[in-house]
């Protein structure tokens, strides 16, 4: 699951152009074994392709010109993606509905001056504990335990969803400059009005931008929910690579590209119109 | 796509009659969001009655039940030394896997990411444009989408056909969903970066590898390293999930396990992965602290 908001602005501290040797080095050392020791422990003496593995890439590359465009399957791929399009709008739904409230908690704005309780940590873990596991894993396990449904799949992307959501809206509402917080607060404002009236609308376009970024995961967990036999585009992908109709699993991933481009010009959008 | 970031110009935002495209944009998404919900839950098989009936979450914890080792007709898989250590070799295997997937996807992404950002061909960092190098623009991008577009699991049904099952697939699979992915942010990177240094060195006549090694290359390499350790934390997670298809690690034992019922096997590997997950989000920690040069 991605961590940051990698939709959003370039991290806040610019690094600096002085550097230490020291960890320069360090760093260097650490990615240089890493890279040899993952090459290292591919068995390379082993057939690395398949007999008629060449063959078959270049097949499937050739299938880009010919994609499969006849109405009958252009009607069945575009069902396809409206129903990926349903999950993923569905999943990043409840997504935010339990991710908010949770983001809210564990950013410690309700917490009252006083202190009063130490409910962050707690959700924070919680929130942690959602995210470390990945959405197709989730869906196998509540295929086992609740059995197969439209449900268990959007919850099964809703959950990963929610802990990545919470943790990032946590840390925007942790992040927004503290001057206009404190003169709320001098004015008399509860935490929940500082909340509402501080921190929530100067995080809002980093908040949105993050959103609609996990919207564009959520197209690609939507597809990816066929291996637990739920319809969409991944399911006729599935399928047609089954029958190596690499034509037809062109115009599917095409599909599957226009769809993730739009959310990200729609998202674009949003966010200038929101910063404007 | 091709509008991203700072590079999207100066467009005024589509608006209404004073109603912000944010505000329509809301408006949408919950006639969206309605419209989805409504196709699903009254779609043939939803699920709602399940979830309401004390039959599913009975099954539910009898499942919960059984991972913990509750079926006392064999010896559960967390007292067994052995067992814990054939997994281990799994989670070495997909570790390996993730660090494989995500060297291969910084790699590639160091040789092309260049031409993707649009002020590299536009002359934006001095320099006349240049046609050649706008077309490129184009194609890169383009390649970046596609790649991103696609799940890793999608490009591992495809990779099976090409390449033999194993960590290699797997790892080219990831590796080319994070090559999108990463493409895009460094690309952004360079867009947003600072031109002043580049223009300098262009000033003073500088050839095109020296204005990329001292211009270009130490005002982004570190946001490069730190996305590249953010993405290994997301790798880390849809190893084992790639490992269902491309037969590598702990991913295919998960799905062996279920499918024959071992579920003390299932509890076992899921405490391996979680264990893997936290290890590469600590050791992403420290190394991002590194890359900052803090």
């Amino acid at each position: 699951m991605g961590e940051t908001a990698l939709a959003g602005p370039l991290p806040d501290n610019p690094p600096t152009s002085r550097r230490s040797f020291g960890n320069r080095g360090l760093l260097s050392l650490v990615l240089a074994v890493a890279a040899i020791w993952s090459l290292a422990s591919v068995d390379w003496t082993g057939p690395l392709l398949h007999t008629g593995g060449g063959s078959a890439l270049w097949d499937f590359l050739l299938a880009l010109f010919s994609p499969e465009v006849s109405p009958d399957f252009l009607a069945l791929a575009l069902t396809a993606a409206w129903q990926t399009l349903a999950f993923a709008v569905a999943g990043i739904t409840l997504a935010v509905l339990l991710g908010f409230p949770l983001g809210v908690i564990a950013s410690g704005a309700t917490v009252s001056a006083s202190g009063g309780g130490s409910w962050p940590v707690p959700v924070r873990l919680l929130l942690a504990g959602m995210r470390s596991i990945h959405e197709l894993v989730w869906a196998v396990l509540f295929v086992a335990a609740f059995g197969l449904s439209s449900l268990t799949a959007i919850l099964a992307i809703a959950l990963p969803y929610a802990g990545i959501l919470g943790r990032i809206y946590a840390d925007l509402f942790n992040d927004v400059p503290e001057e206009p917080l404190r003169a709320l607060r001098a004015s008399g404002a509860s935490p929940l009005k500082v909340f509402l009236y501080g921190r929530l609308p100067m995080a809002l376009p980093d908040v949105v931008g993050y959103t609609f970024y996990r919207f564009e995961c959520a197209i690609r967990a939507a597809a990816i929910m066929s291996f637990i036999g739920i319809r969409g585009l991944g399911f006729e992908i599935q399928l047609s690579l089954q029958d190596l109709l690499f034509g037809q699993v062109w115009t599917l991933m095409l599909l599957l590209v226009a769809l993730v481009l739009l959310v990200d010009r729609w998202s674009t959008g949003v966010r200038r119109s929101l910063s404007a | 796509m091709t509008q991203t970031g700072s590079s999207s110009g100066r467009r005024e935002p589509l608006a209404v009659k004073g109603v912000s495209f944010a505000r329509l944009s809301l408006y949408g998404f919950l006639l969206l969001a309605a419209i989805s919900w409504g196709f699903i839950l009254l779609g043939g098989d939803s699920g709602l009655a399940e979830f309401g009936s004390g039959h599913t979450w009975g099954n539910a914890s009898k499942f919960l039940g059984q991972l913990a080792g509750a079926d006392f007709n064999t010896e559960p898989a967390y007292l067994r030394p052995a067992r814990w250590w054939e997994t281990g070799k799994m989670a070495y295997d997909t570790l390996a896997m993730s660090v494989l997937a995500i060297g291969f996807a910084g790699g590639l992404v160091l040789l092309t990411f260049l031409p993707g950002a649009r002020n590299v061909g536009n002359g934006g960092l001095g320099g006349a444009p240049s046609r050649k190098w706008s077309a490129l623009y184009h194609i890169v991008r383009l390649t970046f989408a596609l790649t991103r577009a696609v799940p890793e699991l999608v490009w591992a049904l495809l990779i099976v056909f090409v390449l033999s099952p194993g960590i290699l697939a797997g790892a080219v699979a990831l590796g080319l969903h994070n090559y999108g992915v990463l493409g895009k942010l460094s690309a952004e990177v360079v867009e947003n970066l600072d031109p002043a240094p580049a223009r300098a060195l262009r000033g003073a006549g500088a050839s095109n590898l020296q204005m990329l090694l001292y211009g270009i290359i130490p005002q982004a390499l570190p946001y490069f390293l730190t996305y590249l350790l953010y993405r290994w934390e997301v790798v880390i997670r849809t190893t084992v999930v790639v490992g269902f298809v491309s037969a590598g690690g702990l991913g295919r034992e998960l799905r062996l396990s279920l499918s024959f019922f071992h579920y003390t096997d299932v509890a076992q590997i899921i405490i391996w992965y979680l264990i893997l997950v936290i290890g590469v989000d600590l050791t992403a920690v420290w190394l991002r602290r590194l890359a900052r040069f803090e």
